[in-house]
């Protein structure tokens, strides 16, 4: 006989983000499909969802109707960092626990969360190591006007600049904006090196295609010579993008066809495969211990051996560069399995090499 | 150094929230209120009656610049920030508009009293520290013209060190600072008028 376990699903299946939601979700449903169909393991989730639609101030209340209505403890969702910080006192209250599977800007590390994502010493400083020697020291620094944009680019700053590099420009967007004009203008007249592309949802979308009609009358913005690059951008997205996405750069810890991810292994997207991850790491904290839904994080992750880490709550993830070529990713580099330093804390040693003082010539 | 906290005048005291609507702002309404302070909330700007408050309570996670109508720094008042991310571009982005004290959102039900002293004796101590720097730095710029009265006084003294000690004397009898004195004394010497005006 399996024990029933109600499980929380708060993603928005409606407004900016909808295709990285779905992604997640379709990820957390067949994880759940497969740990329910396993006759070795004790359990049955149940999913409770709640749809907050995209809107901001849903995500709290709607966390607090699962945790409070229904028997769930734990809660896959959210995409954006500013939801996830929205629902993070709603589980403090409650003792609940969110499984976060979408990147983020790292500076976190609640307890109350899991973040099967990549952050920045994952994403963001990899892609930049490798892209920089590659293709140039020049940048141009875009995002959407909320925690996720501000906290990449001001990383991306402080990287660029510690390894000799310049910030040409740097211009935000309201999330939903399509007002793109002035970005790419700046562009056209500061021609980088390369574009770090931290927008999300319509705005990237309408961005890319508009970046891509500039590249088609100047070759010097094509993807050879000015790349963009991005830490967000999955395959769940691609078809948003059509034909504009081709010779897109992007870090992350799954592209389809790579191996060596448990399960089956293979996965529509990074978010689909860290959702799926995230319900398989609970499935793995609650199997065989009878009363374990009902404990807390902290008392789940203590003494076990955990694909968590028990002080972070971040995972050890494959840094993964893959570039849009023909339609789909291929992996262009790997950086190895590296595991996640919020704060950055941590020793790097190609950082600190990087970040070794500019010696110049006084005359 | 001693610092002794100024607890008074809390009472009637204003203060203003910049934040959306949303319940850390009726939390800190209701902590605010019961100390004593009148409060008003602005969202998404400062309007211009905030110059005329006693305290800014700002949210640090959307905040910008543009929701100032002052400079980066130069609040009239003591100004609290309201952080949900504690991530480093937040941070700074707080320092530079001008935070003296923080609270960590949700704000629940205490934390305000002690911010607003905080703010408050930072605030005081910031702007002492200012006027102290801007008076050390006008006797900066003063010191060509010390010199040049200097100058002028000993070609009608012996040495130097008696000009000097006359400058002193003047400065004490007309019980003005140094530098007034010897820029009243270069000014006659130039031929204009002693017109005795104070400066500082």
């Amino acid at each position: 006989m399996k024990r029933r376990i109600e499980l929380g699903l708060l993603y928005s299946r409606t407004g900016s983000y909808a295709l990285i939601a779905q992604a997640c979700r379709s990820g957390a449903l067949a994880a759940v499909a497969e740990v329910n169909a396993d006759p070795g393991c004790d359990i049955t989730f149940v999913p409770v969802e709640r749809d907050p639609g995209g809107n901001i101030d849903l995500y709290a209340p709607l966390c607090d109707e699962i945790l409070h209505a229904t028997s769930a403890r734990h809660v896959i969702g959210c995409v954006t960092s500013w939801s996830r910080k929205e629902v993070i006192p709603t589980l403090e209250k409650a003792g609940g626990t969110l499984w976060y599977a979408v990147p983020y800007e790292g500076f976190e590390a609640s307890d109350h969360v899991v973040y099967t994502h990549a952050c920045p010493n994952q994403h963001l400083l990899p892609l930049l190591d490798w892209a920089m020697p590659v293709y140039g020291r020049r940048a141009y620094l875009t995002g959407s006007n909320y925690i996720w944009g501000w906290e990449m680019n001001r990383l991306a700053r402080e990287t660029i600049r510690a390894a000799g590099g310049t910030v040409l420009g740097e211009r935000y967007l309201p999330i939903g904006s399509l007002e793109i004009g002035r970005m790419i203008e700046e562009i056209r007249v500061t021609r980088p090196d390369f574009i770090l592309n931290s927008l999300i949802g319509p705005s990237s979308y309408r961005f890319l295609a508009v970046l891509a009609e500039l590249a088609a009358q100047d070759p010097a913005f094509a993807p050879d010579r000015c790349p963009v690059l991005s830490c967000n951008m999955t395959e769940c997205e691609l078809p948003a993008l059509g034909a504009a996405a081709e010779g897109l750069i992007a870090a992350g810890p799954y592209f389809q066809g790579e191996t060596g991810w448990p399960g089956s292994g293979q996965f529509g997207s990074s978010h689909e495969a860290a959702a799926w991850r995230a319900v398989q790491g609970l499935a793995g904290l609650l199997a065989h211990r009878p009363g374990a839904e009902a404990e807390s994080l902290a008392t789940l992750l203590a003494g076990r051996r955990s694909s968590i880490d028990a002080q972070t709550h971040h995972t050890t993830l494959p840094a993964l560069i893959a570039q849009v070529r023909d339609g789909a990713f291929k992996v262009v580099a790997r950086c190895g399995q590296v595991a996640g330093d919020p704060y950055l804390t941590a020793r790097r040693p190609e950082m600190r090499a990087a970040s070794a003082p500019v010696l110049r010539v006084v005359s | 150094m001693k610092r002794q906290v100024r607890i008074q005048n809390l009472g009637g005291a204003r203060a203003v929230i910049l934040h959306r609507p949303h319940p850390t702002v009726q939390a800190l309404t209701r902590q605010l209120t019961a100390i004593g302070l009148e409060v008003l909330v602005h969202w998404p700007d400062l309007e211009p009656e905030a110059m005329a408050a006693d305290f800014v309570f700002f949210d640090a996670d959307m905040g910008h610049d543009a929701q100032f109508p002052w400079k980066p720094g130069e609040a009239p008042m003591p100004m609290i920030a309201l952080i949900g991310s504690e991530a480093p571009g937040r941070i700074e982005w707080s320092l530079g508009i001008g935070a003296h004290a923080q609270m960590l959102k949700p704000v629940g039900d205490n934390g305000a009293y002690g911010a607003l002293l905080i703010a408050r004796a930072a605030h005081d101590a910031r702007c002492a520290l200012a006027a102290e720097v801007a008076d050390l730095r006008r006797r900066l710029d003063g010191r060509q013209t010390v010199v040049r009265a200097v100058t002028l006084l000993a070609a009608r003294s012996r040495t130097e060190a008696e000009a000097y000690d006359q400058l002193r004397q003047i400065a004490m009898a007309w019980r003005v600072s140094l530098e007034d004195a010897a820029e009243r004394i270069v000014a006659q010497a130039a031929g204009g008028q002693d017109d005795r005006r104070e400066r500082g």
